[in-house]
């Protein structure tokens, strides 16, 4: 009897606990995020997943990853948005997407300096052992350059809102100048007025 | 009578325990090799009951799968859920894990809509979809 009666206490205090509504905890980071209108997390994984599949799927370009994993640079993507948005977190998910895929492979831009010094470094500092340092005029050149731009038109009235986004990929053949794909991905969001907030 | 009571405590607190103040129900659909589909796990029998897979389709494209797959409202209602792609490989590990969002789907009474994927890497050969209220 007493057995159960502190089982029953145990158990409905860790309900309580449980239900106790914390202030900080995790969540899951996919999750459709719908805090405000303006741009967020589940409109930056929609574009990623949108633009990556439409670009390995396209067929010359299946055609041309069959034997091969063509090297690709990404340049910025154009914000034409009213809101400050870090498109450069869209591309680097997209880059990292196309990485794994196993059909492309990457220059980064954004660690040349990085890399000169460090080059620099291995050849003139004399601490590194000239047989096993990395040379000079060795690295591959890029075929093809991933750019785009991203726009919004956003719309209001007494009691509603609504944000269309356009995002816009495109790749082209830097030898040819030939835009080899282009891809896009569109959102549209609503909200009532009381919840408006960009 | 105090007994039965205090059974029905800790019942109480044992089920509250277990699904803690969880509101979300997710259904996991799998595909199987001959092309049908099925449930295979639903804390709610809701959505589950409200939506079927009406048709699905694969492909390799390349060497990466593609999938598709026709989601059917049966019920009378508007129907707003969220829809999820998994992708296995060939010994049943999930292959990039949160690589894909929950993606935010609305079917009107008693129509379909169509959702596809493609594979992240060509490693994978299943796939299961999730969907969740």
């Amino acid at each position: 009897m007493k057995l159960i009666q502190l089982f029953a206490v145990v158990l409905m205090g860790l309900m309580l606990a449980s239900c106790s509504g914390k202030k900080i905890q995790y969540g899951d980071a996919t999750a459709v995020e719908t805090t405000t209108l303006g741009f967020g997390s589940t409109d930056l994984q929609s574009i990623a997943a949108k633009l990556v599949d439409d670009l390995v799927t396209f067929p010359p370009i299946v055609q041309m990853t069959s034997t091969r994993r063509p090297v690709v640079f990404v340049d910025k993507i154009k914000n034409k948005t009213t809101e400050h948005i870090d498109t450069e977190s869209i591309t680097d998910t997209v880059q990292t997407k196309l990485l794994q895929s196993g059909k492309f492979r990457f220059v980064d831009m954004t660690a040349v300096k990085a890399v000169q010094e460090q080059l620099k470094f291995q050849m003139d500092s004399g601490m590194v052992d000239p047989s096993k340092a990395a040379a000079f005029g060795k690295q591959t050149g890029a075929e093809f350059m991933l750019y785009g731009n991203m726009s919004s038109i956003v719309k209001r009235n007494s009691d509603a809102q609504d944000v269309y986004y356009k995002f816009t990929l495109k790749l082209v053949n830097l030898e040819s100048g030939i835009m080899e794909w282009a891809g896009e991905k569109e959102i549209r969001k609503t909200g009532e007025k009381s919840f408006m907030s960009l | 009578m105090r007994r039965v009571i205090l059974n029905t405590i800790a019942l109480a607190g044992l089920s509250s325990f277990i699904v803690g103040c969880a509101v979300n129900e997710t259904a996991t659909v799998t595909v199987n090799d001959d092309g049908t589909t099925q449930i295979i796990e639903s804390n709610s029998g809701l959505l589950s009951d409200s939506l079927s897979i009406v048709d699905t389709k694969t492909a390799f494209v390349g060497n990466l799968l593609k999938a598709q797959a026709s989601i059917k409202n049966d019920s009378g209602s508007q129907l707003n859920f969220q829809y999820k792609f998994k992708w296995l490989d060939k010994n049943g590990f999930e292959v990039a894990i949160d690589g894909r969002p929950w993606q935010p789907l609305s079917i009107t009474p008693h129509e379909s809509k169509t959702v596809q994927g493609v594979a992240p890497n060509p490693t994978v050969n299943s796939f299961k979809i999730l969907v969740q209220d």
